[in-house]
């Protein structure tokens, strides 16, 4: 199956981009998402905290995912 | 030309001699029937004669009749400013509140919201790049009063995204340089100032009595302390965050709604402010705006908020995407 990955903020500079493509296999959860996108970031995400949300709306347990599902990952932001 | 009710109240206490023309339907008259003038006539042409006397118009709100007098370029004529709805809100009010007309016009805020804006409180924690346009925009609408937070002295630095300063603040306290500008720009506004940084041992006792906190602070750590105040104090807080082109607003503890904690509950181990990520002058301007536009709301009673939703703004692309944070699980 195929999600959506929406990047915010420091994910976003980290992965050089807002949005990506992944193919999972069924029974994926937003876990293994995350460890991807970990990955992927090299060690430029060590340390920040990551908030999930699945179709626009936060989870704060890893989730199942299905086909056509889109995951945001947003870091929290300091400066003002 | 355009005249105050203040002044059109002080022509009708002077015996002054004028023709008052009101241009609204009968409808309109009704909702604000324009106690104590006694209009002459519904239309300039209907007018029967001028006699060298000055006309005022009257419209709903006040625009239309600008409109005319200008178009039409009538000497001597006046346009009432805001209109029936500030002249009715004189007489019932006793309070002028012809300066906010263009927005008493909305009929979302009216008289109602402005007198609430008028008599709320707001604190404004951080005056840096979020502080400088909420506050600004705060005074010019007409709040009450505003509580500058802040226990930073302005850096040459701050100037290119932290309007109410200048060259001649640097080194200055920003709560007592933003308070001297604030003051010249609107002498409605009460201004307290408090030149501390707000700490867990402060933060309730220089909150309390907030009607809204507007969160413009540049740590993690210093939302997670407002973050608490709010709760415990039951004040609704307007966040604010800011990554280079990406802003984030949300409405935290308000009516039940989640807090900063919930959104994120811890400080991170790294994370950078704007001095080591950097950031153009008009990312917080937005942000800033649409943090005190949520707390007019808030103070007005308009709905819907930003409460239990995180609206994330992309100032590169412009996408504005909002994240449903209510969430329980």
């Amino acid at each position: 199956m195929k999600i959506t990955v929406k990047c915010f903020s420091q994910v976003k500079y980290a992965l050089e981009t807002d949005e990506l493509s992944l193919e999972l296999n069924p029974g994926q959860t937003t876990a293994d998402v995350e460890e991807r996108v970990r990955q992927r970031a090299g060690k430029k995400l060590d340390g920040v905290l990551l908030r999930i949300a699945v179709n626009r709306i936060y989870v704060k347990e890893p989730r199942d995912l299905e086909d056509g599902d889109e995951v945001a990952f947003i870091p929290p932001v300091q400066g003002g | 030309m355009i005249i105050t009710p203040n002044e059109l109240q002080q022509w009708v206490k002077e015996g002054r001699s004028f023709q008052t023309i009101d241009i609204r339907t009968e409808e309109q008259r009704q909702e604000f029937p324009l106690s104590a003038l006694e209009p002459v006539a519904s239309s300039v042409d209907a007018l029967p004669s001028t006699n060298g006397q000055p006309l005022v118009l009257v419209c709903q709100f006040g625009v239309v009749t600008e409109g005319i007098i200008l178009e039409r370029e009538l000497d001597n004529a006046y346009s009432l400013l805001g209109g029936a709805l500030a002249w009715e809100a004189l007489q019932t009010e006793k309070e002028d509140l012809s300066r906010w007309s263009r927005q008493t016009a909305l009929p979302e805020l009216g008289i109602a919201g402005q007198i609430k804006l008028n008599g709320a409180r707001i604190a404004v924690v951080g005056l840096g790049g979020l502080g400088c346009p909420a506050a600004s925009i705060l005074a010019a609408a007409g709040v009450g009063s505003l509580q500058l937070i802040d226990g930073d002295r302005v850096e040459l630095s701050n100037l290119h995204r932290q309007p109410l300063y200048g060259s001649d603040d640097i080194g200055s306290r920003k709560v007592t340089a933003a308070a001297r500008r604030l003051g010249t720009q609107y002498d409605q506004v009460i201004l307290e100032t408090v030149p501390e940084t707000l700490v867990s041992g402060n933060a309730k006792e220089h909150l309390n009595g907030a009607d809204v906190i507007i969160d413009a602070t540049d740590t993690i750590r210093a939302r997670l302390v407002i973050d608490h105040a709010s709760r415990v104090l039951g004040i609704p807080m307007v966040y604010g965050g800011l990554y280079r082109f990406e802003g984030q607003v949300a409405v935290l503890n308000h009516h039940g709604s989640p807090g900063y904690r919930d959104l994120f509950p811890e400080p991170p181990a790294s994370g950078e402010a704007c001095a080591e990520a950097g950031i153009l002058g008009m990312l917080p301007g937005i942000i800033g705006n649409i943090q005190a536009l949520e707390a007019v709301k808030l103070i007005a009673g308009i709905e819907p908020t930003l409460a239990g939703r995180l609206l994330i703004y992309d100032g590169l692309s412009h996408n504005t995407t909002i994240m449903d944070i209510s969430t329980k699980e």
